[in-house]
């Protein structure tokens, strides 16, 4: 007798709903309990009402963290976006060990933001760090990286484009390789220069891999922690504070771990909102 | 399309009957994983669970006091380890107290964490033993009592051990300047600050500094610059008193603004300095603001020739009597999971023993929380051997530990944000700093 | 002629800024402590003394077998189950299976700032803080492995799976010994990204392991990098991140094709 394929079917998903409703489910519902408590763990909940809701609507430093996250995207995104641009159009053309030079650009993304953000915390050092003695080798004068206010958010967004860029120069080869090729021998005959070629023809053409690099981006800077948490811990000034290193002291620097459920949950929708956003502007730039 | 199936078609029957059992399997599994923690643990009454420090040296002091205890009661053995390493023994014992298996005895605690965990109702207050409150008197003063004393009556923790915050100078680069005895005010600090300045590579920026102060904000890191010369200029006052926030005044305004005046001269640099050589060790800066944990590290890794010397840390030019500062105090307590705090109280009385103290002393260079520790004699042959320690033990009567304050993190982390702006980079003036820090403080209270 | 010298010089000028401070990172956690701040290319003699530090401070090998241990069973976990919600997915028919698809690209918008802290109190009120589970269990699962598992299997022909039932294979023959030898990139697509993401994960970690003997690789460093115990030694840190670089690094040096293949096909595919 063969089982029905509705029983097999449940049981070959079993697993992944019962984890759905442990890891998922369960914690959503329960950050909406969270919301309305205060809670240190070791005491028992005690129920505030809008009371998390109320301080965050003054916590000043929770906007600041927001801003701040919201400036790295801003430096990040562009930039990240013309340097991948720069050398995928780079690589895109007729040359030898094209392999080679991916693979190396590539490098710092496969290795751990740790390792990166260590390096760099050596690279920024104002005293005796590599960038600042090159610039007085240059005979230039010294910069406060991580020491200036700001600077600081600025150089990690440097740093994080450093790390990252091997990806998104990836993804355009594989968008630009995409580009039918008789497009541009059409624009040759009719004499367009490069820049005019890359501006009316490659360009558009790439227009859906710039929008998964924003949105991609915009995901991985919204959980920028990791960088500010060894380079600077928040500082200068908090203007390093991004807002998921400013839930992470929330809620396991102090314990306040309703109020910290209560960020993580506001932050949550904000991203959510970018990122609805963004699609819809992709979604109206695409058809245009 | 053709391939070898073959290989696998001769073991047919019941195949079909795998997913349900599988994924059955997999229920069960994952069920019995959710079950199978939180173990209840049978505990013997009779026995004691003791976690200490994991510094080498409290390791070794514990292993030899617990090996007498057994040998004294084999009745009612003590069990030791250290406290598991961790992110920060705090954090781990955290994690223990949410997991219920928190050690009866734990000598390490910060006495600025004693508040929370009393207030979470983990610890048992001590002065409800038999015999408690006859040897805190023996042992501490009434101010050390005081502190120890928590805001509902009770005392939770038994004031254990002190290294009290002074300031380290090199000797040699003062010496280069002109002073044979450290900076002991503001305005001599402030003057030394001057002529200790210098550009000695010639590239146009200054690498000498008469000191140099953690410019992270993390809370704690306020406990060894802001704090102690706060505890100094005040006489020891506190922070927070109850509800109520008095760190507002004008001792915390002079700190502030004497703080300020060395980073608005260049005198302290706001470089971040971790990531590179220790600038004490190299001779970059002149001063530090530490405790006696620094004479091991300086013995190890000191280069020839250098000279050190520990003083009190500045205080204000007006200033009158004794210097306070902060004792970094680490204090024993019982936790109520405990199946007979009667007998653990028993081991703690043990451990602070007025002969286990001399051991303590000698073997770890910390120094016992007990009164006039220096001029009694029974431990002077340990400072002739240690001329070392003579300044802290000399300091030891004047510190302070911590606010009993169940938010005194977050009381730090204000003063810290403030701190930052108010001194380090100065867009804040020093009285909105500090009110500043004083309301975030009152909306957390 | 000239336009192609310029070309390679942009490039390599490009290879130097992305691979040059990995180079000064190994050599200057190779050089003495004296001459780190100021090395540029060799120092002037090999000194292992770092890297004897990093022994002897953290128990870095315990962390490495710790980070081995978590990303393995992580891997294994979505290969497996991963390929059996997309088999089910793709190739079987029950009631419900939209709603699961749904739910799946659901949880892929999801930000995990919401779960976060509540995902946390359960790892506490399961009494898996400080396990190995809280490090593995909430992601032996993934969506984006399913998905990707469902979309290369729907790609298969069902003459294949229809051949293997005539012949008696049940579905987990016809999913482990028919899909999977036919779906090589997939596996090794979601193989490599999993295995890459546990590895480099830090914050989590961070938050549900507390005691160092379970601490994974990156965290146990990245402690290592804001607490006091380097003592300030500066070749020390630098140690201790060449050592948490060295084995992807290694990795990646054999199998780079794959390694970028599979995170060009990860980015696109979301």
């Amino acid at each position: 007798m063969r089982i029905s394929q509705h029983w097999r079917g449940y049981g070959f998903v079993a697993p992944y709903v019962i984890h759905f409703l442990l890891f998922v489910a369960f914690p959503v519902a329960f950050s909406l309990v969270l919301v309305f408590h205060r809670w240190n763990i070791i005491a028992p909940m005690e129920f505030v009402g809008l009371g998390n809701f109320y301080r965050l609507a003054r916590d000043t430093l929770f906007f600041r963290s927001l801003g701040n996250t919201l400036m790295f995207l801003l430096i990040h995104i562009p930039l990240q976006i013309v340097v991948a641009l720069f050398f995928a159009e780079l690589l895109n053309r007729r040359l030898h060990g094209r392999g080679f030079f991916r693979a190396a650009f590539f490098l710092p993304v496969i290795v751990s933001g740790v390792v990166v953000t260590i390096l760099w915390q050596r690279l920024f050092s104002f005293d005796s760090g590599l960038l600042n003695r090159l610039l007085i080798a240059l005979g230039l004068g010294k910069v406060g990286w991580l020491v200036d206010p700001d600077l600081a958010m600025p150089s990690i967004a440097l740093m994080a484009t450093w790390k990252n860029v091997g990806l998104y120069i990836v993804l355009f080869l594989v968008g630009l390789q995409s580009v039918p090729s008789h497009l541009y021998e059409a624009a040759e005959l009719e004499g367009a220069s490069a820049w005019q070629k890359f501006r009316h023809i490659t360009l558009p053409m790439i227009n859906p891999t710039v929008f998964l690099v924003v949105v991609l981006s915009t995901i991985g800077g919204f959980s920028l922690f990791i960088e500010p948490y060894i380079l600077t811990g928040g500082g200068p000034l908090n203007r390093t504070l991004s807002a998921v290193l400013y839930i992470y002291k929330e809620g396991f620097f102090f314990y306040h771990m309703g109020y910290a459920a209560t960020l993580g949950f506001f932050f949550a929708l904000v991203i959510m909102l970018v990122v609805v956003l963004q699609k819809r502007v992709v979604e109206r730039n695409v058809t245009l | 399309m053709h391939f070898g199936v073959a290989g696998i078609g001769g073991n047919s029957g019941g195949f079909h009957r795998y997913p349900k059992r599988i994924s059955l399997a997999v229920v069960c599994g994952m069920f019995l994983l959710m079950t199978a923690c939180a173990p209840t643990r049978q505990r013997n009454p009779n026995e004691i669970i003791f976690w200490s420090s994991n510094n080498p040296y409290e390791i070794e002091f514990a292993r030899i006091i617990v090996a007498e205890w057994n040998r004294r009661h084999p009745q009612s053995p003590v069990r030791y380890q250290p406290v598991p390493e961790g992110q920060s023994s705090e954090e781990v014992i955290l994690a223990a107290v949410v997991g219920r298996t928190t050690p009866d005895v734990y000598a390490n605690m910060w006495q600025g964490d004693v508040e929370a965990f009393a207030r979470a109702g983990v610890l048992v207050p001590l002065d409800t033993l038999p015999g408690f409150l006859d040897v805190m008197y023996q042992r501490c003063d009434s101010s050390v009592i005081q502190e120890a004393t928590s805001q509902d009556g009770h005392i939770y923790q038994v004031p254990w051990k002190i290294n009290p915050i002074m300031m380290l100078y090199n000797v040699r680069l003062f010496q280069a300047i002109g002073m044979e005895r450290p900076p002991a005010t503001y305005s001599e600090f402030l003057s030394a600050a001057e002529k200790m300045k210098a550009d000695t590579d010639g590239d146009g920026y200054v690498d000498r500094w008469i000191g140099y102060l953690n410019v992270n904000v993390t809370w704690w890191k306020r406990l060894f610059d802001f704090y102690p010369l706060y505890l100094a200029a005040s006489h020891g006052a506190p922070l927070v008193q109850g509800e109520r926030v008095v760190f507002n005044n004008r001792a915390a305004r002079r700190v502030f603004r004497f703080l300020r005046k060395l980073y608005a001269g260049n005198y302290l640099p706001r470089d971040p300095m971790e990531g590179r050589q220790d600038p004490f060790l190299t001779g970059q800066v002149a001063t530090q603001f530490t405790g006696p944990w620094a004479v091991s590290y300086l013995e190890k890794f000191k280069p020839e020739g250098f000279q050190y010397q520990f003083a009190p840390v500045p205080v204000p030019d007006d200033h009158q009597g004794p210097i306070f500062t902060y004792g970094d105090p680490k204090n024993i307590v019982i936790f109520n999971t405990s199946p007979n705090p009667r007998l653990a109280w028993k081991f703690v009385r043990f451990m602070i023993e007025k002969e286990n103290d001399r051991r303590f002393l000698e073997m770890t260079d910390q120094l016992p929380r007990r009164k006039n520790l220096f001029r009694d004699p029974y431990f002077q042959t340990y400072f002739r051997n240690n001329p070392r320690m003579i300044p802290f033990a000399r300091q030891a009567r004047y510190v302070r530990g911590t606010d009993g304050c169940p938010v005194l993190k977050e009381v730090f982390d204000a003063i810290s944000q403030q701190f930052e702006a108010g001194v380090i980079y100065g867009v804040v003036p020093v009285e909105v700093a500090l009110e500043m820090a004083a309301r975030r403080v009152r909306l957390i209270l | 002629m000239a336009r192609k010298v310029i070309l390679y010089l942009v490039l390599l000028v490009g290879i130097v800024v992305f691979t040059y401070p990995f180079f000064w990172m190994l050599m200057a956690s190779l050089a003495p402590e004296k001459e780190i701040e100021s090395l540029v290319l060799i120092p002037s003699q090999v000194s292992l003394n770092s890297y004897r530090q990093v022994v002897e401070k953290i128990p870095i090998f315990r962390a490495f077998c710790n980070s081995l241990l978590v990303s393995g069973a992580v891997t294994a976990g979505v290969l497996v189950f991963g390929s059996m919600v997309g088999y089910a997915l793709s190739r079987l028919r029950f009631r419900g299976r939209n709603l699961i698809f749904y739910i799946l690209l659901f949880t892929m918008t999801l930000p995990f700032q919401i779960t976060l802290i509540p995902q946390y109190i359960l790892m506490v009120k399961l009494g898996w803080v400080d396990t190995y589970l809280a490090l593995i269990a909430p992601y032996m699962m993934n969506a984006f492995g399913i998905i990707m598992f469902r979309q290369f299997f729907l790609s298969i022909p069902q003459d294949l799976i229809d051949a293997a039932r005539i012949d008696g294979c049940g579905d987990l023959q016809i999913l482990f010994r028919i899909l999977w030898p036919n779906s090589i990139p997939a596996l090794v697509t979601v193989g490599i990204i999993t295995f890459m993401n546990s590895w480099n994960e830090v914050l989590w970690p961070l938050i549900v392991i507390r005691v160092e003997k379970l601490m994974t690789m990156p965290q146990l460093i990245a402690l290592f990098a804001v607490g006091g115990r380097a003592e300030a030694q500066l070749g020390v840190k630098l140690a201790a991140a060449t050592m948490l670089a060295l084995p992807i690094v290694l990795a990646y040096l054999f199998f780079q094709r794959y390694f970028i293949e599979s995170m060009a096909t990860s980015g696109l595919k979301e």
